[in-house]
This record gives C-alpha cells, structure tokens and sequence, in this order.
C-alpha cells in the first residue's frame, strides 16, 4: 500500500470515530459561534463588523482549533491503539498526514461556522466573496490542523495538559495569523486580487512550512 | 574508580577536575572578558561615540540592543541545531548544549526585549506597537523558548521531555529568518538593518567601532555563559543519575 494511501485509511478512521462521538467537533463549533456571539454583544455598538471581522474570525478559529488539538489523541492512547498504530508498518510521516487531514475537516467546518455567524452577528451586508474566503481560510486551516495534530501530541504527555498548548502553539501560529488577518481583511473591504496575493502566498508557504515540518519531526515525538 | 567518574553520562566530560574544570574556567574568562568589554562599551557610548544626528542621544541604546539581539538570535540558532543533533543522534551532548543555549537565549531575548522599548518610547512615542512584526516575532520566539522549559519540566518520561523540547526549539529557530526579512518586506517602522544589508555597512567609523567592540563583548558573554551552562548541565546530571550496582551488585 502506498503512503498516499495510509495517510487517505488513517484520516477515514480518524474522522469516521470523530463523526460517531461527535462531541469535539460539536464543542468546537460551539465555541466558535459562541465567541462571535459575544464579540458583537460586546463590541457590535462600538465599531464597524467589516473592520475587525478579520481579527475576529482568525482569532476565533485559531482559539477553537487549539481547544480541540489537545483531543486529537485522546481516545486512541486510552485504549492503546495509538501504540498499535505506531507498530503498524506504516511511516511515522504517513501517520502525522493522516491525522493532520482528520484534524483539518473540523478546523475547516469551524472556519466556515465562525466566518458565517460573524457576517450574522455583526450584520455585514457585503462580506466579499466566498471564494476568496475559502481561498484564504483553507491554507490556515491547514496549518492549524497541523500544528494542531503536532503540539496536540506533546501537551497529551505533559502534566501541564491542554493548558500548556497556547504556550506553544500560538509563537509558532502567529505569523498564520498575522497574514491570514491581513488576507481575510482585505477580502472583508473587496480589495481587488493584486493586495490579497501577496498575504495569500504567504499563509500558503507557511501552511505548507508547518505540515512539512511537521511530518519531518512526528517521528522524533512517537520514538520509544 | 572515583564515584563521580564511575556514573558520568557516555559521552560527558569530568568535572571539577580534567576538561570539565577547564571548561568551567575557560567559561567563566570568557563570561568576564564580555562583561569587561560591555563596561568598555559603555565608556564609549557615554563619552566617545558621535550623538546620532536624526534621533539624538536615544541612538545610543542601539550598541546595546542590536549586539544583545544577535547573541540572542545565535544562542536560539545553537539551541535549535543542538537540539537537532540530539534528535539525530541520540548524544546526550546535543541535549546539554541545547539548554545551555536556550537559557542564554531566554536572558539575551530579555535584554533585547527590555531594551528596545526604552528606545520605543522615545523614537516612537510608544513603548511597544502590537502592528511591528519583528517586535511581535521577537517576543514570540522568547515565549517559544518558556515552552521549551515548561516542556522539559512537566514529562514525566524525562526522556520524552528532551525530544519534545527539542521538537519546540528546532520549531523556534525557523522563525529567525522571518524575523530577519520582516523589517525589509513589510511596512515598519523599526529601523532596516545597517550593518547586514547588500550594499555593506552604512555606518560611520566610529559608530561602527563601537557596534563591533559590543558585538564582541556580547559574543564573548553568550559562549561564556553557554560554557558555564554546559558545564552546570552536565555536572547535575553526573550528580543526579542513579548508581549503577557494579558486578559484585555494590553500588558505585
């Protein structure tokens, strides 16, 4: 079996166990929706939505992937079979994609989820266009997701726990962050094309960054 | 066999007497060299170097800041590529660099990060400005650093600990570049380098004497304190190992 392969059976797995429970992606989105709530309760008087929708949407998606990171491996290290897996003679990079493209469906359902009650929330007649949101949102969902599935792997084995993971991820998720904000911003204002790229290529190049360096180190992380 | 020679890590040196007592003085004379040079430096930035014409006595901050930057950048780049070696190879060695480095990047970052907004606070009007990208990224990279030893702290497989710690500085390193280009890419307001740029230093002479005499005194400090590092490092872990029983069962 290739690895492209592997990496397609892991993420079924993954995905069909997370859509049986159901709960952290419903916890996710919840979140997600809930702080928007709460950011037009409490800044929707004071300010215009299409100014700070972008920092809002970013930071939100970014809040609620890093609260649902640390589940990723949860219920696989309760029952041992993450230790299976790891004796499977499948590549360690084979399993950190697998895992990572798991992560990414609800990383990307909350993208969608905030993006749309935001436009609700703050009543933003003219959000731009939805393509170029998702243009936008997919290579920070991916980087998400990734350094998700990585940091999420690190604070399951810490004392700290899930409250160690903003210690780490957000360093290495601020530039995400910042050129997303930047991108979804401009998109917010219907810029044309030419001011969104640059940003745009950006958030590509580090999404790309982060599942490489990802799937370099995973296996460093799962050695014994 | 002495004790403490019977129960040293594989690959690690003695201390107190042999190359860990040389390294240890060798450390502490390159730590008081640097600090000796950075009280030179002072001298000079009080009553030698040229005031700045555009932005006056506030300038001289920067014979301070920008050589504590680099120290800083050089201990992360150390810590990062230590830290690799020990994921690679498996040496203990590649670990206790590793921490000796990033405790002397977390004390040059916070140096960096002190100084610069004193000089902020002048030159800008503002101590800090969330929308500059390298002041963001530098206090970025000092936290990533934090999470290297609270990382290390709370494993309880001290072995995992390591690797994990490794895999957050070998991450931290990646963003100097970032930080490196984000003054010449982006809009900001922090000055563009005037030293490392295409067209060679833009400095005058004396401004650039005094610039290298701190660089040197800061570089001098960082493998001084490294050294020291190192050597504390692995003198703990000599001390802290469990015996091992010898043939006869005794303990060493």
């Amino acid at each position: 079996m290739t690895s492209l392969r592997w990496i397609g059976v892991i993420a079924w797995k993954d995905l069909r166990a997370e859509f049986r429970s159901g709960g952290r992606i419903a916890a996710m989105i919840s979140f997600s929706v809930l702080a928007c709530f709460l950011f037009s309760f409490s800044l929707g008087s004071l300010v215009a939505g299409r100014d700070v929708a972008a920092g809002l949407l970013w930071l939100t998606v970014l809040l609620a992937s890093i609260s649902g990171a640390g589940r990723t491996f949860d219920t696989e290290e309760e029952d041992g079979a993450f230790r299976h897996l790891l004796l499977s003679p499948v590549s360690r990079h084979a399993i950190f994609l697998g895992k990572a493209a798991a992560n990414l469906v609800p990383v990307a359902l909350v993208a969608a989820f905030t993006l749309f009650a935001l436009t609700l929330f703050f009543r933003i007649a003219a959000p731009g266009s939805v393509a170029l949101h998702a243009a936008i949102l997919l290579p920070g969902a991916i980087g998400l997701a990734a350094a998700g599935t990585l940091f999420g792997l690190i604070s399951r084995h810490s004392s700290l726990g899930d409250s160690l993971l903003p210690a780490l991820t957000f360093p290495a998720l601020v530039p995400l962050v910042f050129f997303g904000a930047t991108a979804s911003s401009r998109v917010f204002l219907d810029r044309p094309w030419a001011e969104i790229s640059g940003p745009a290529r950006l958030l590509w190049g580090i999404a790309i960054g982060v599942v490489a360096v990802g799937a370099l180190l995973f296996r460093y992380l799962t050695d014994d | 066999m002495h004790a403490q020679e019977a129960t040293g890590p594989r690959h690690g040196m003695r201390i107190g007497h042999g190359n860990g007592g040389r390294l240890a003085y060798l450390g502490f004379g390159l730590a008081a060299a640097g600090v000796a040079t950075i009280l030179l430096v002072h001298w000079m930035v009080a009553f030698w170097v040229p005031t700045e014409a555009a932005q006056g006595v506030v300038q001289r901050i920067f014979y301070i800041h920008v050589p504590a930057a680099w120290a800083c950048f050089l201990a992360v780049t150390v810590a990062g590529l230590a830290s690799a070696a020990y994921l690679w190879l498996e040496d203990e060695r590649g670990d206790m660099a590793a921490v000796a480095a990033a405790e002397a990047a977390l004390v040059f970052g916070a140096i960096v990060l002190l100084t610069g907004p004193l000089w902020g606070r002048i030159a800008w009007g503002a101590y800090w400005d969330w929308g500059e990208l390298r002041l963001t990224l530098t206090l970025l990279l000092w936290f990533s650093f934090l999470g290297y030893f609270l990382i290390r702290g709370s494993v309880a497989d001290a072995r995992k600990g390591k690797r994990f710690a490794a895999v957050v500085a070998i991450i931290g390193v990646l963003s100097i570049p970032l930080n490196h280009v984000s003054v010449v890419w982006f809009r900001s307001l922090h000055p563009e380098p005037v030293v490392f740029n295409p067209e060679g230093p833009s400095l005058p002479g004396e401004m650039l004497a005094t610039l290298l005499t701190s660089l040197a005194g800061f570089m001098m400090l960082f493998l001084g304190l490294f050294t020291i590092c190192y050597v504390i490092e692995n003198h703990s872990r000599r001390r802290y190992r469990p015996t091992q029983p010898d043939s006869s069962g005794a303990l060493t």
